[in-house]
């Protein structure tokens, strides 16, 4: 059988399937983030990749080329790899775009693979997004190698002496880090803001006397904003007593706050019943301990507390005790590190020279 | 004894030469060519009617060439109205006419997978015994005095062949055993009812028109074209061609967008350039028909210096005009949903095709008393 194939390579007919596929690289319809769009206009009537004899066409059977169009996370790896599987021998990979090379702006995302980890890559275009005459470029550039058999540097620069460039002043450094991190920053959830409310003022003395003994402070931290903090044990009461006139749930909100130990858990709920509460939004919000990371679950008395829940189990691992479907994936690829937005997480470190293994 | 002297005398190169195409214009080359042994038997071969249609036209050469064509023009009149260039670069001085042939070139050495749920004999089998159906029907073609098979019953022969191509196709969809190839089959068997009824009347009605089914006889009876004689037959016709071909607006059963390619889906390599080519394929047959039965097929001024030629050359003509039509329609229509097509033909299009077959009966009428 490779007999067959390298004699379809090298023989006397090789010549034919070279100028054959050359002019006929199809890439299949395989759109997986923004740089899409510029694969598009590459296509449309401004530069019109279809002079080259390439056209957008159906499904990876019928086809021998695929553009990855910049990020690629792991959901879509898996459907990428299934593409490139499906597609016949010879085929080809070109990928675009910054993320597709090392992860862009999506660079150390918990979600990121890179493409030439998935399927073998045939040419890499720079860019944020690369332009379209840059794909094209990169076409001519695979019908090249297809022709010659060999791949090669797209530009050739020149060689140039920068010692030789008068009116320099200072030798050339390379620049300083631009990265600042503050050591301790404070985490502040409840900022009190003095604003035109009346209504607010009459809410908050209102919660004052309904929730008696059931939180540690009521602020108006803007217009139509009231927090209320609390702890973990006393705010399934006041969830109860809330959501007789506020009915949903708008965000579950997890912060890791990595020096003091803590979480914080933020319910954002606001009401669509009742007309005069629908712009309110209020923040119930209590501290947890990182080593114990435990909160009751909301979900009997907001039901659409249900999925915020079960994202923020993914992310960070607090567990909302009540809510079924803990300790499982919910939206996460089956792979990905566990609580990836934990601060903690190691994330992968750059590397620049990779050592090839034999 | 007698037997066999009638077969040596059938495939004797004066057998051939009885009954060969005469072009004035390269007579004394061909009379020299004829006299050199072995050459000769093949030239005689060749320019004998029947073969002639067979291998040249209408038969495979022209196929080839049509095809090839067709396929390029397509992309380059979408091109042209996109306000693109479409393929240009393969061959600059040409506008990359020969874009298909490089097509065609990858598609043949591209490997052909065969998935593991595909029933596998008739999977691989059935692109090339699809050919059956759809190169008989170029046997039976008149092009003037050339013709493969000459029979009384040409036309419904022909509607007939034409009409076995679904079956194949539905059968294509089976073997490939797949959600897409299974939805596209249906929605092939949906259509295929549904033209084929107006199709089938809009013949009835020409042939009622002419009083033959001959197709000889119907063109020579064409001193009037038969799209004036009865153009509801006629919008009919073309109307069922553009369905049978599922070009745009009725490409339902392919759909590249929604169904990848329906039944064709789980083909690669040559096997796909196979299957995709059958609806071109008969796109031309179809054309060919509507030339005879309403352009007048090979009628034309006759060109003493072409000879047996001259009425190729106006069929061919009036063929391409019916095919560029088409083609021309894939680049300015949206496609219809399945509901709305099958409405549309079981309801206007029946229509229609009775009234066409009205017009047909009293032509005839006319034309007995
Ligand atoms: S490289 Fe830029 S344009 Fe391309 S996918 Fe990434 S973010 Fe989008």
């Amino acid at each position: 059988m490779s007999d067959n194939i390298e004699f379809l390579n090298s023989g006397p007919l090789a010549p034919f399937k070279k100028w054959g596929t050359k002019w006929s690289l199809w890439p299949v319809h395989l759109v997986t983030a923004c740089c899409g769009v510029e694969l598009a206009h590459a296509y449309a009537s401004g530069y019109d990749g279809e002079r080259l004899g390439s056209l957008n066409y159906g499904i990876s059977r019928q086809t021998n080329l695929i553009i990855v169009e910049g990020a690629i996370s792991r959901k879509m790896a898996r459907v990428l790899r299934i593409t490139y599987e499906q597609m016949p021998d010879p085929k080809f990979v070109i990928v675009m775009g910054a993320c597709g090379l090392k992860g862009g702006i999506f660079w150390n995302g918990y979600h990121m693979v890179r493409p030439s980890d998935v399927v073998p890559v045939d040419l890499f275009i720079p860019g944020c997004p690369p332009t379209p005459e840059s794909l094209l470029r990169a076409i001519r550039s695979l019908q090249e190698k297809i022709m010659s058999g060999e791949a090669k540097n797209t530009i050739e620069f020149r060689e140039f002496d920068l010692s030789s460039v008068e009116g320099r002043s200072c030798p050339a450094l390379p620049p300083t880090t631009p990265k600042v991190i503050a050591p301790t920053p404070a985490i502040k959830v409840d900022v009190e803001r003095e604003v035109e409310w009346s209504f607010g003022k009459k809410l908050v003395k209102r919660f004052e006397k309904e929730l008696e003994g059931l939180y540690d402070s009521i602020k108006i931290t803007g217009k139509n904003r009231i927090a209320i903090s609390t702890d973990r044990k006393r705010v399934v009461k006041i969830a109860q007593i809330l959501s007789a006139e506020f009915d949903h749930v708008k965000n579950v909100n997890v912060i890791d706050v990595p020096h003091e130990r803590s979480f914080i858990v933020e319910y954002h709920i606001s009401s669509y019943s009742v007309r005069e509460l629908m712009p309110v939004v209020v923040n119930i919000f209590a501290k947890i301990p990182r080593d114990d990371p435990k909160f009751p679950s909301l979900m009997t008395y907001w039901q659409s507390a249900d999925y915020l829940e079960r994202e923020m189990y993914d992310f960070f691992g607090v567990v909302f005790e009540g809510n079924p479907a803990m300790g499982e994936k919910f939206l996460l690829a089956p792979d990905t590190p566990d609580f990836p937005l934990r601060k903690d997480r190691k994330i992968r470190d750059e590397c620049y020279c990779m050592e090839v293994k034999e | 004894m007698e037997a066999v002297y009638e077969l040596l005398k059938a495939v004797s190169k004066e057998h051939f030469m009885e009954n060969m195409v005469s072009i004035p214009l390269i007579q004394p080359v061909i009379d020299n060519l004829l006299n050199i042994p072995l050459v000769g038997y093949v030239v005689a071969l060749i320019l004998w009617k029947p073969m002639f249609a067979l291998l040249i036209f209408p038969g495979l050469l022209t196929l080839m060439t049509v095809l090839l064509f067709i396929i390029w023009f397509e992309r380059k009149l979408t091109a042209r109205i996109q306000w693109r260039r479409g393929p240009l670069e393969i061959l600059r001085w040409a506008g990359g006419i020969i874009q298909a042939l490089a097509d065609g070139l990858r598609y043949f050495f591209q490997e052909v997978i065969v998935h593991r749920d595909a029933h596998k004999p008739y999977f691989i089998q059935l692109p090339i015994l699809i050919f059956i159906p759809v190169l008989l029907p170029l046997l039976f073609i008149p092009a003037g005095s050339i013709v493969g098979i000459k029979t009384p019953y040409a036309l419904p022969v022909v509607v007939a062949i034409v009409s076995l191509i679904p079956v194949f196709i539905v059968a294509i969809g089976w073997a490939s055993n797949s959600r897409f190839a299974y939805v596209g089959t249906i929605r092939e068997a949906f259509m295929y009812f549904a033209y084929e009824i107006p199709f089938i009347l809009s013949v009835v009605a020409m042939i009622l028109v002419y009083g033959t089914a001959d197709m000889t006889a119907i063109v020579e009876k064409q001193t009037i074209p038969g799209i004036i004689l009865n153009p509801v037959a006629a919008l009919v016709f073309f109307i069922s061609t553009i369905m049978a071909t599922s070009r745009l607006p009725f490409e339902i059963p392919e759909a590249d967008q929604e169904i990848a390619f329906g039944p064709f889906v789980e083909y690669s390599g040559i096997m796909f350039g196979l299957v995709m080519t059958i609806a071109y394929e008969k796109m031309y047959i179809l054309a060919l028909l509507m030339s005879v039965l309403f352009l007048g097929g090979g009628n034309g001024f006759p060109i003493p210096l072409l000879g047996d030629l001259a009425p190729v050359i106006w069929m061919f003509l009036k063929t391409m005009a019916v095919m560029v039509a088409l083609a021309f329609l894939r680049s300015i229509y949206a496609r219809f949903r399945l509901d709305q097509a099958l409405r549309l033909s079981w309801t206007t299009m029946l229509k229609i095709s009775a009234v066409a077959v009205l017009i047909g009966a009293a032509l005839n009428i006319a034309q007995v008393a």
